[in-house]
């Protein structure tokens, strides 16, 4: 889900606001036991939340998006009426007592206090049974709410969440002791989710400013699952196919940078499981490419390597130089590439982090498996005699010295 | 094969005569309100997409008048495969009550398609993936996408400039790297007018990998010029560019076909949402090789007997 803050009369919110709310959401979230939860701030006024494995999101949802301001409202009773309390006669008023649920619309209503004077809030029981929200006031609220209702007994008094009425009581006694209850309203009581969501933004507070849901992305395995398993196939695919074309291409030092591939793929899956890297389908797609990329070191080695024997060098030397030489290249593509996967990374999305995140581990763990992984493995193959034919390298028999004088020719044609 | 340089105008040529039409489509994207051009998928249009199946199999068709007449006549319907139907319509719920009726939970307004499909169609057996977009999302993801094509290109180019020492290899660079997104944009502009082929939020992560990928081939091609300028110092610039070409066209056709090759069987064998993304790697990274080989070394060529020609007429150092 991803969340805007609200500007409140003009005022936008700061960084610290943001922060607040997102502190605030974060402790709601936690409060319902969902596990793993994400919440996250992005950009200057953007809060993302991530919920795995929700089974009721719009219950989560109707918690989160709460301003959560709660308001203790005097109805006075020369409008609304009051209640006789030694004989339970009404007196009508010249409104009706909002019931539940109702908004709070008359804008001479001032609230007494607000739901920052409430120190601590559970779920209980009243006498009769009924489910009831329970609160202590700090010594403010205490004093402003003895005060207030030793004075208006019989009158009534409104308890509004973001301006919709929970329950509108009467007065019975003065209360003193800073002590209270709120009843589910008609009768009825609390359902035990809206008492507990009720506790939930008393106890964590109200958010500085009120947030706006801009967009909610809610993902099942099922139809994702088959495109999983296609997306795996497909990557299986794509390797062995890799395999062959380095093996057809390079021969045996083909075969060594495939089974430094095949490392490379155990590390990369490795990582997946230290860093919580999300596989979503553009994960893996980002996992594929990267396999694809990661041979590319290779290919600028061995094909470096071939040059250095075609003017006649010898394996062992014609190797060194194909690793030496190729270094600049492998570096500068490989630095471009991790420029623009981090700059993803910073700005992107969740989906598009997941991506880059990805192609950050590949880029980096392939500088490892395609460079000193396969060097450690060539290096022990090429000091046996039996493999010390340039072939086994790539390099077309009769080929060799071709190359030489490339450019003399080619410029005298010019000239 | 080797006279590349020598032929420079006509590898430009052909990069116009693809680049062109590719930009009058993309121009025309916002000319034409959306009628021509790119398609936009919700991600930057704004909207709810759900992914459901029904117990019996129905045609979309019949389930899309189900649910325009339940109040949502912008709906579009189609199959997605294994038996899933697909609903786009207007953001839904984003609020958890509309402003006519505050106090409407969160999901009536899906709840209500729901029953809708149920009691006119039949049992859904299954609810898929849900998401909405509201248009403040969307409107940001166009900003970003420009902002992070943007970065991405001053990145490489400061990048390429310090390690070559040149600004020269750097913007020659630059333009091969715009030249590939000019191409994929294109072609799914040209692709989004016949075909009606949508981008969604996941296409500027393909141009960003196309960018960072596509300057693979021009890295290898400088290295070997740069290379070579030392080793053959004296000869003709337009010779030593042109051995450097020839000498890693392997090279650069090798790492092409490996990463095209890990691209073709996700294209052919993997499905859903990252087609469109796999696509757009792959024409991105073609074109990237194309242009790393023909652009971007002879722009360099260019440039260098542009300077040359400049220097040695009068005329020019007296203006110059």
């Amino acid at each position: 889900m991803e969340y805007q803050v609200q500007p409140v009369d003009g005022v936008i919110a700061t960084a610290a606001d943001v922060a607040t709310i997102r502190d605030i959401i974060e402790r709601r979230v936690n409060s319902t036991g969902v596990a793993e939860p994400l919440v996250q701030t992005q950009g200057s006024d953007r809060i993302i939340v991530e919920l795995p494995g929700v089974s009721d999101p719009d219950a989560i949802r109707a918690l989160l998006g709460t301003t959560g301001r709660l308001d203790f409202i005097p109805l006075p009773a020369e409008t609304y009426g009051s209640i006789d309390v030694a004989t339970g006669a009404p007196t009508a008023g010249v409104k009706p007592v909002p019931g539940q649920g109702a908004l709070l619309d008359d804008p001479t209503l001032k609230p007494l206090f607000s739901g920052e004077q409430i120190s601590t809030s559970s779920v209980s029981t009243d006498d009769t049974g009924q489910r009831v929200v329970s609160f202590s006031l700090k010594s403010e609220g205490a004093d402003l709410f003895s005060t207030y209702t030793s004075e208006n007994i019989g009158s009534y008094f409104a308890i509004a969440l973001d301006g919709t009425i929970v329950s509108a009581p009467y007065i019975q006694s003065a209360i003193t002791g800073g002590e209270g209850q709120i009843s589910g309203g008609a009768g009825g009581g609390f359902a035990l989710e809206e008492a507990t969501s009720l506790v939930t933004i008393l106890k964590f507070g109200s958010l500085p400013f009120p947030i706006a849901e801009i967009g909610v992305t809610e993902v099942k395995a099922t139809l994702g699952a088959a495109f999983l398993g296609q997306a795996l196939f497909a990557g299986a695919v794509g390797i062995l196919l890799v395999f062959l074309f380095m093996i057809m291409h390079y021969r045996l030092a083909g075969l060594v940078a495939s089974g430094a591939l095949i490392f490379y793929m155990l590390i990369v899956l490795a990582f997946f499981r230290l860093i919580p890297v999300t596989l979503t389908l553009a994960g893996i797609a980002g996992f594929v490419l990267s396999i694809g990329m990661a041979v590319d070191a290779n290919i600028l080695i061995f094909e470096r390597t071939k040059e250095e024997l075609r003017i006649g060098k010898g394996i062992i030397p014609a190797v060194e130089a194909g690793f030496s030489r190729a270094w600049n290249s492998i570096l500068d593509s490989n630095v471009s590439s991790l420029i623009t996967a981090f700059i993803l990374f910073y700005f992107g999305s969740s989906t598009i982090k997941g991506f880059a995140l990805v192609l950050i581990i590949g880029v980096l763990c392939s500088m490892f498996t395609a460079i000193s992984l396969t060097r450690v493995m060539l290096r022990a193959v090429i000091h046996q005699p039996r493999f010390s034919s340039p072939y086994l390298y790539g390099v077309g028999r009769g080929d060799l010295d071709s190359e030489a004088a490339a450019l003399k020719p080619a410029g005298a044609q010019h000239e | 094969m080797n006279k590349i340089i020598a032929r420079k105008r006509w590898f430009f040529l052909f990069s116009l005569l693809v680049t062109i039409p590719g930009l009058i489509f993309i121009v025309a994207t916002p000319l034409s309100g959306g009628a021509l051009g790119l398609k936009f998928s919700v991600d930057y249009t704004g909207g709810t997409v759900w992914e459901f199946k029904l117990e019996q199999p129905a045609d979309a068709l019949v389930v899309r008048d189900v649910i325009a007449a339940a109040g949502h006549p912008e709906v579009q319907v189609a199959e997605a495969g294994s038996g899933f139907l697909i609903m786009r319509t207007k953001p839904l719920d984003l609020q958890s009550g509309s402003e006519s009726d505050p106090s409407q939970p969160a999901g009536a307004e899906l709840a209500a398609i729901r029953a809708a499909i149920e009691s006119e169609v039949g049992p859904i057996a299954e609810a898929g993936s849900l998401s909405t977009v509201g248009p403040v999302i969307s409107q940001d993801l166009t900003q970003q996408a420009i902002l992070l094509i943007a970065l991405g290109s001053i990145g490489i180019v400061l990048w390429m400039t310090y390690r070559f020492r040149n600004l020269r290899f750097g913007l020659a660079a630059l333009a091969a790297l715009l030249h590939d997104v000019i191409v994929t944009v294109g072609f799914f502009a040209v692709a989004g007018t016949l075909f009606g082929v949508e981008i969604d939020a996941l296409f500027i992560t393909a141009m960003l990998t196309i960018i960072g990928f596509s300057v693979h081939d021009t890295i290898v091609v400088f290295d070997r010029v740069r290379e070579n300028l030392a080793r053959y110092a004296g000869a003709p610039f337009s010779d030593i560019v042109n051995h450097s070409i020839v000498q890693t066209l392997g090279r650069s056709f090798n790492t092409t076909a490996t990463v095209l090759i890990t691209l073709l069987s996700l294209l052919v064998f993997a499905g859903g949402s990252i087609r469109t993304f796999v696509l757009a790697l792959f024409v991105g990274i073609l074109s990237g090789t194309y242009s790393s080989i023909f652009n971007a070394s002879p722009l360099l060529v260019w440039w260098d007997e542009r300077v040359t020609a400049r220097k040695s007429s009068p005329s020019a150092r007296r203006t110059a």
